[in-house]
């Protein structure tokens, strides 16, 4: 039965309630403070319990450290202040009908010292005045954070143990930054938790399960699991507790009759909630808000995702409605302020990779649409409400993620989707159902597990609350693994008489174009080596110091082992891979090929030369490069090209997806970059492609800028591609332009129905769609005048991105992102666009 | 607050910081660098309170072994030895002064220029160097050098 009973799915009446406005505009005002109430909170538990040095760090030591700092935090319940640019502060009247926060502040970076935190230290004198997203830090919070919190941690960090316990010569190959990163000295956070039991029977359910549980475990180790979980959720509740208690001392004090009462609903609220299960929309709303703040408080703020809201609420919106106690608006108005809630917390990026990677938000995915576990429409009017008070907040987080399945989901919801794209130039991102499903299931997930996936941090879909994936636990440098092929197992970067990787043999002395393939094989074979040997020392030492029992209470399989999620209790284990360069790659594969072994038109050795000499004399040959007439460039339906992408695709996954993780899981592959096509791209020298040392790599699995001219080549190109090899997910970057076009909307939905269409299984069909839907003007007049643009939303390679927010080389990144003229189907040329002097 | 920089001894010796900061980096930038700690760590309480429990030993030399220096930090004091010892926290290998000095005291990518250009390298704990940059970072800002 259909769930879509609106009769406008464009909900064009709906607007912003002027407190949602207010809240809005005070939001955007506010500049990010560093807050150190959990770092502070965490240490002072950690002493307390004698954590400090310890070897191995059980689950239920864990569990009594988040207990502590739940039943201590501050109970926000208003924000009365915030701050502007310039470290000003500002007063603000906070209407919003969410009360707690993930940290102490209106928009806070909370700092995890057992992660990264300790690479602000450095920075702590200037992080203020910094040029690239500044956070502000007050004189006091530099005393403690120097004199008392860091100290603390100084053998401590996840990396560090790595380093002391293990020290794997991988640890050295990541440090160099050129070839990959593994990403869990920072976080694994990357997955959706499981909140049906906490929507259909609340928290003091499970506490008692796991009460009864934990006095009839076989072993201590389940015993203290069980344990473990009934403490974090305790906390969980005396949180809740805490707020209620805030709310109604509020309430005592406040003369608005109308103020007093919201202050004692929130108050009511909160005594129900998270312990029993909610039984209003806004309770439900509540409760996910709740569990998502203590989520957060174990699991750093990068990439944790919500999953499939409109499925997990709408039983209790449609109750509600069906009651008549829930208009439309008020529901837009909710998802509105939980929006603001959700985006009130900033990742901590450190001054240098503010340089390579800055700008990103939480990436915080919510996925809407789609099939239910039966296969039928999933489509609702939760679906269409989320989708209107996305489009009215405009905001980078939550990163909004639609799933369209052909032939079961209405056409009219993907116009609908179009029409957000148009409204909000960047979301939401589009996911093919048919072949996403398809795609997990090749991995073996069943079938429903595989229709009920949701989407994690940028694109990568993983079956919502089962699925433990790490997805970005390793960011793969693809081009270097070229660059070690080209230069016998040295790079550029680390110095040409320094072996870095393996010999594979001096260019010059190949005969044939099989001989450097196998070269670079084995330098990819050697890349792929290390960073798996990291990711799995580093979950090692995961296993040993950081359990996680607040993630494992919201996750399907944990309760049932007995069991914490990061040794291998979530029902599906995996870790995720994201390949950064590949149509990079596949171009300057298809160029050696070409010039060197096919037409001989130039040795290897004087390919190198120009390589060496960025291009500088070589003009005429780069011309030739560049050129997809002359040399095959992935996106052109080029079968050569194709060829080459479909060999690193299959090798990547077959290297990869032959290697168990630390919990018994295997590596997924996918291709989506964020920022790092910049970053990377910025460390790396000219390429046999025709790219000149430092520009940007080509994003996620689109193709290189420029080279591809007509669109339908470009989609039909990446719809041929192998999708069971993609399931790490992947991001096709479309910079599309409108303009000359009646009816926009029908052909924008019709050109992502033909590329996601499999032609009966002729192909898979694309996998994934997201857009800028800007021109280029728009973008280059943001940089001209940054302050005129405060909220111009663009979408980056996986999430979105507030554009002032990006760092001059992602700016230029995107602003030369070929621009398809959606009418007529093809590229409009463009010269490369070169930054004010200023700016830079 | 800053220290209050008099003629005396003190002066004397972060003048050759100073000098360093401000004009054209030498050979002696490390040595009246750690030098300059050392003597801020032995005159300003402040300064001081952030080595107080503090036991670590820092390497520093040139790629080339023409420069090499260990700083001691035990017992509330700082300790700067001209040569390098066989064992400590953390090893800083540098070019130059120059790359050292970007290492240790940028404000933007010239941190990540050096990293990867070779010419700063690092072994060891890292969180100890983040340590060490804040307390040079510190220095600079009690001397009042305007880079």
């Amino acid at each position: 039965m259909s769930g879509v009973s609106l009769r406008d799915p464009y909900l064009g009446d709906c607007r912003l309630s002027p407190g949602l406005v207010d809240l809005r505009e005070a939001y955007f005002r506010a500049r990010p403070e560093i807050c150190i109430e959990r770092a502070r909170l965490v240490t002072a538990a950690y002493e307390k319990f004698g954590l400090f040095g310890k070897e191995r760090i059980s689950i239920l030591d864990k569990a009594r450290v988040y207990r502590y700092v739940l039943e201590a935090r501050r109970a926000v319940v208003l924000h009365r202040q915030a701050c502007a640019e310039g470290m000003r502060p500002f007063s603000l009247t906070d209407t919003s009908t969410f009360a707690g926060s993930t940290t102490s502040k209106f928009k806070g970076v909370p700092l995890y010292p057992e992660f990264l935190a300790l690479a602000l230290w450095p920075e702590l004198l200037h992080v203020s005045r910094r040029k690239q997203n500044p956070y502000y830090l007050n004189e006091a919070y530099i005393e403690e954070l120097n004199g008392k919190i860091f100290p603390r941690w100084l053998d401590f960090t996840i990396q560090e143990l790595a380093r002391k316990r293990y020290n794997p010569p991988s640890l050295k190959i990541m440090e160099r930054l050129v070839f990959f990163l593994a990403s869990k000295p920072t976080c694994i956070s990357h997955t959706i938790p499981l909140f049906s039991r906490l929507i259909t029977e609340g928290l003091a359910a499970i506490i008692a399960e796991a009460k009864e549980k934990a006095a009839g475990a076989a072993d201590d180790g389940r015993r203290e699991f069980y344990e473990a979980i009934g403490e974090v959720l305790t906390g969980m509740v005396s949180f809740s507790e805490n707020i209620a208690a805030e709310a109604r001392l509020l309430a005592l004090s406040e003369a608005d009759p109308r103020r007093k009462a919201a202050l004692l609903e929130l108050e009511a609220i909160h005594r129900r909630i998270p312990a029993a299960p909610p039984r209003t929309f806004r309770e439900g709303l509540t409760a996910v808000w709740l569990a998502w703040i203590a989520l957060h408080l174990e699991n750093s703020n990068i990439g944790l995702s919500l999953g499939r809201l409109d499925q997990l609420l709408y039983p209790l919106y449609r109750s509600d409605r069906e009651n008549g106690t829930l208009t439309v608006d008020r529901a837009v108005e909710l998802l509105g302020f939980l929006w603001l809630k959700i985006g009130d917390h900033v990742p901590l990026v450190p001054e240098a990779g503010e340089q390579l990677f800055g700008g990103s938000g939480s990436n915080q995915a919510i996925t809407i649409g789609g099939v239910d576990r039966k296969g039928a429409d999933a489509v609702n009017d939760l679906t269409y409400v989320i989708l209107r008070a996305t489009e009215l907040m405009k905001l980078r987080d939550p990163n909004l993620n639609a799933r369209y399945h052909p032939g079961i989901n209405p056409p009219e919801y993907l116009r609908r989707l179009c029409a957000a794209n148009r409204e909000t130039g960047a979301t939401p991102a589009i996911h093919n159902d048919r072949a996403v499903i398809r795609a997990l299931m090749a991995k073996g997930e069943t079938i429903e597990e595989a229709r009920d996936y949701g989407i994690i941090g940028c694109v990568e879909p993983g079956s919502a609350g089962r699925f433990y994936g790490h997805t970005g636990a390793i960011l793969l440098n693809l081009p270097s693994a070229l660059e070690l092929a080209l230069f016998n197992g040295r790079h550029r970067h680390c110095g040409l008489d320094r072996l870095i990787s393996v010999a594979t043999g001096e260019v010059s002395s190949f005969k044939t174009w099989e001989e450097f393939k196998g070269a670079f094989i084995g330098q990819v074979r050697w890349l792929v080596d290390q960073a798996v040997e990291l990711n799995n020392v580093l979950g090692r030492i995961h296993q040993e110091v950081y359990p996680t029992p607040i993630m494992s209470a919201f996750f399907e399989g944990p309760l049932e082992k007995g069991r914490d999620v990061i040794d291998g209790g979530a029902s599906i284990n995996a870790s995720g891979v994201a390949v950064i360069g590949l149509a990079d790659v596949a171009d300057s594969l298809c160029a050696v090929r070409r010039v060197v072994f096919q037409e001989g038109s130039i040795p290897f050795s004087g390919l190198l030369a120009a390589l060496q000499a960025n291009f500088e004399g070589y003009e005429t040959l780069r011309a030739r490069l560049n050129n997809p007439e002359k040399t095959p460039k992935f996106g052109n339906e080029d079968l050569q090209a194709e060829g080459e992408v479909r060999f690193l695709i299959e090798l990547l996954d077959d290297l990869f997806g032959a290697r168990e993780n630390y919990r018994g899981g295997r590596y997924r592959v996918g291709y989506w970059s964020m920022t790092n096509h910049a970053g990377f791209g910025r460390l790396l020298g000219a390429m046999p492609s025709g790219r000149k040392a430092g520009e940007s790599f080509a994003s996620g699995i689109t193709p290189v800028s420029g080279a591809a001219r007509e669109l339908t080549s470009v989609l039909n190109s990446l719809a041929a591609l192998p999708a069971g090899r993609l399931t790490g997910g992947v991001a096709l970057n479309l910079k599309l332009n409108l303009a000359g076009l009646p009816d926009p909307l029908g052909l924008f939905a019709a050109t992502v129905e033909g590329y996601f269409d499999d032609l009966g299984g002729e192909r898979d069909g694309g996998l994934e769609i997201q857009f800028n839907v800007l021109n280029r003007e728009t973008l280059v007049e943001a940089v001209l005048r940054p302050e005129e643009y405060p909220e111009l939303l663009v979408r980056v390679s996986g999430y979105t991105a507030y554009f002032r927010d990006l760092n001059p080389q992602m700016q230029k990144e995107i602003i030369d992102r070929t621009e398809y003229l959606l009418g007529e189907g093809r590229m409009i040329p463009w010269e490369p666009f070169v930054f004010p002097r200023e700016r830079r | 607050m800053a220290f209050p920089l008099g003629e005396g001894f003190a002066g004397l010796l972060s003048r050759g910081l100073k000098e360093e900061l401000t004009g054209r980096l030498t050979d002696g930038f490390l040595e009246a660098l750690l030098q300059a700690m050392a003597v801020f760590f032995a005159l300003s309480r402040s300064y001081r309170r952030q080595i107080e429990g503090f036991s670590a030993t820092y390497l520093f030399a040139t790629a080339d072994g023409k420069v090499a220096a260990s700083a001691v930090f035990q017992e509330g004091r700082m300790k700067v030895i001209r040569q390098m010892l066989p064992q400590g926290e953390v090893l800083v290998t540098f070019k130059d002064s120059r790359s050292l000095c970007a290492f240790l005291l940028a404000e933007n990518q010239d941190i990540l220029a050096s990293l990867l250009s070779g010419e700063v390298e690092v072994d060891g704990n890292l969180n100890y160097l983040y340590k060490f940059g804040f307390m040079v970072r510190d220095l600079v800002r009690r001397l009042k050098v305007k880079r």
